[in-house]
């Protein structure tokens, strides 16, 4: 018996739709390939799981140090290594399709011909529910337009877009607009730390708790201007943490490096938000654990979220056709 | 490989600069081989936040004996959170009956279980301690181990008769000063043998791992062929033959 379940989320896109029976998905980059956290993680508890990065052409991982850690995080820069999209259906391929809920594969968003490409092979393989793609940091207005645009006139598969954090409140629109079906919020953002061991400056992405707060502002405020569902990320350690993102207005969220940390609490967090607590916690009131749970709606999170940072009026470039 | 919790039984004194604990921990945990790993959470709060590699020394029946720097607080009754056991086993042949382990510029803690595997075989260990492992308090050894320090890189006297001697090298040092070590040594066996076999000369790598499931590709090492493994999942132990030493 699940009696606080919470209703599935349809994200829809093309002819195709993802179905999340839990709102709570494992992060690309921290989860691996091909179901790498079956022994440590519950999967078939989460709605989905988002493979780490995949190109269309392999990439080598970076040379020289990948990890610093830092004050309560950890910055990472692996160079994002993959086997390219073609060895890796042949790899994780039977993963995929015997995965127990829906396998998202996240493709580089480098180039529109590249993304063009990779759409067109995923294209007709039931073991794959949806495509994320993610966003160059440097990607502007017309870029995300002409890479979502590619992937969207190339699949019938709905699409996510992982944006970039320092950006996203300005690619959000666009990438909206060119065909997303929802909006990822967002990648981890990036950061540089003094590597002990060489001494010299490291540029990489940050995990960690202190990261939330900055999605979470991304996060209100986008939901409150852009009418597509939103998926938190970021910096989620806690229940609490997920359920804050679902208040500012996403529909779902994907937890990141709390897998490498804390294996136990992802399925701790999933029950949790996925309503599938039998028991009520003492002490708690009914609001805090039930499905009923009442989110606040746009006046309330405009509260939240005032619009003191209102999203910029976009002006496309006259060149654009 | 999974996450359990684990009680520090005993906190002992071993010199001044180390301690050891005696960790009771989960059946499954308790049967690590020489080589694997723990990866450790000792505190609720995230600072550290990676989890830190535990290496056993030892093991007995239900417990595993970890070797810790003495400045770091521990107590018993403590409760820890371990994940693991992390990656593969040294491999030690049956037929292997003379075992030289070289510590460079580190502990060489990660090499004791797999001194005692050898050791309970009857076969002969010894154990280089070079640069900075020259201080390791050799007190806490065996007493069967021939234990030869030397201050200078890797060189000592009986070095290449050492090489020799041995059936299989397993060598350790620290993230960073790895590839430069195993290179210098591959060199000087590659001297003395030509071309070694297959197994017989072993580099542990012990980058960060922050999952220990091979997820997060941080710990890739770079194989010949053009090909990488993880040294969470497929290490930490790697055949030096088969390693881009250069780490392109």
């Amino acid at each position: 018996m699940e009696p606080n379940k919470r209703p599935s989320i349809h994200i829809s896109g093309g002819k195709q739709t993802l179905t999340l029976h839990n709102p709570v998905m494992g992060a690309s980059g921290a989860f691996g390939f091909g179901g790498e956290y079956a022994k440590l993680v519950e999967l078939d508890l989460l709605g989905a799981w988002v493979t780490n990065p995949i190109s269309l052409n392999p990439r080598r991982p970076a040379s020289g140090t990948r990890i610093i850690p830092l004050d309560s995080g950890v910055l990472v820069h692996t160079g994002l290594p993959n086997p390219g999209l073609y060895k890796a259906f042949r790899q994780y391929g039977t993963r995929w399709k015997n995965s127990p809920v829906p396998v998202i594969v996240h493709l580089i968003g480098t180039s529109p011909e590249e993304i063009s490409e990779c759409a067109i092979i995923l294209e007709g393989h039931e073991e794959i529910a949806a495509i994320e793609i993610g966003l160059n940091d440097s990607a502007a207005y017309r870029e995300v337009r002409a890479i979502v645009g590619a992937a969207r006139s190339k699949t019938q598969l709905p699409i996510l877009v992982q944006l970039p954090l320092a950006s996203a409140p300005l690619v959000a629109l666009p990438a909206f607009e060119a065909g997303a079906d929802a909006l990822v919020i967002a990648a981890p953002p990036r950061g540089t730390a003094r590597d002990p061991l060489t001494g010299r400056l490291i540029g990489g992405r940050l995990y960690g708790p202190p990261v939330k707060a900055q999605a979470l502002r991304a996060t209100g405020l986008i939901a409150s201007q852009v009418k597509a569902p939103i998926i938190g990320c970021g910096g989620i350690h806690s229940p609490d943490d997920a359920r804050d993102y679902l208040e500012a207005g996403a529909a779902a969220v994907q937890i990141d490096s709390v897998m490498w940390v804390r294996p136990a609490l992802v399925s701790l967090i999933a029950r949790d938000l996925g309503g599938l607590e039998m028991t009520r916690p003492a002490g708690s009131l009914p609001d805090e654990w039930s499905h009923n749970t009442t989110l606040p709606n746009a006046s309330t999170r405009a509260s939240i979220f005032p619009s003191v940072m209102p999203l910029p009026p976009f002006t496309p470039p006259d060149d654009l056709p | 490989m999974h996450e359990a919790q684990a009680i520090i039984e005993r906190v002992r004194r071993v010199s001044p600069t180390l301690q050891r604990l005696d960790v009771a921990v989960d059946r499954r945990q308790a049967e690590i081989a020489p080589g694997q790993l723990l990866l450790a959470r000792t505190t609720d709060s995230y600072d550290p936040y990676l989890r830190i590699p535990w290496v056993p020394v030892a093991r007995e029946q239900g417990t595993v004996v970890i070797e810790r720097p003495a400045y770091q607080s521990y107590t018993p009754g403590q409760i820890v959170s371990l994940l693991g056991p992390v990656g593969k086993a040294i491999p030690l042949p049956e037929t292997i009956r003379a075992l030289l382990l070289i510590a460079y510029q580190a502990a060489p803690t990660a090499l004791l279980m797999l001194a005692n595997a050898a050791l309970a075989r009857g076969g002969g260990v010894a154990l280089a301690l070079i640069g900075s492992a020259a201080y390791y308090p050799v007190e806490t050894l065996p007493t069967e181990i021939e234990v030869i320090r030397a201050h200078d890189d890797l060189e000592w006297a009986e070095r290449d008769r050492m090489l020799g001697w041995a059936e299989q090298v397993v060598a350790v040092a620290p993230a960073g000063f790895d590839l430069p070590a195993y290179t210098r040594l591959m060199d000087h066996i590659q001297r003395l043998r030509v071309e070694p076999a297959d197994g017989y000369a072993y580099g542990l790598f012990h980058p960060p791992m922050p999952c220990g499931v091979g997820a997060c590709q941080a710990c890739l090492i770079h194989l010949r062929g053009g090909h990488e493994a993880a040294a969470c999942t497929d290490g930490p132990a790697f055949d030096l033959k088969g390693v881009r030493l250069d780490g392109a």
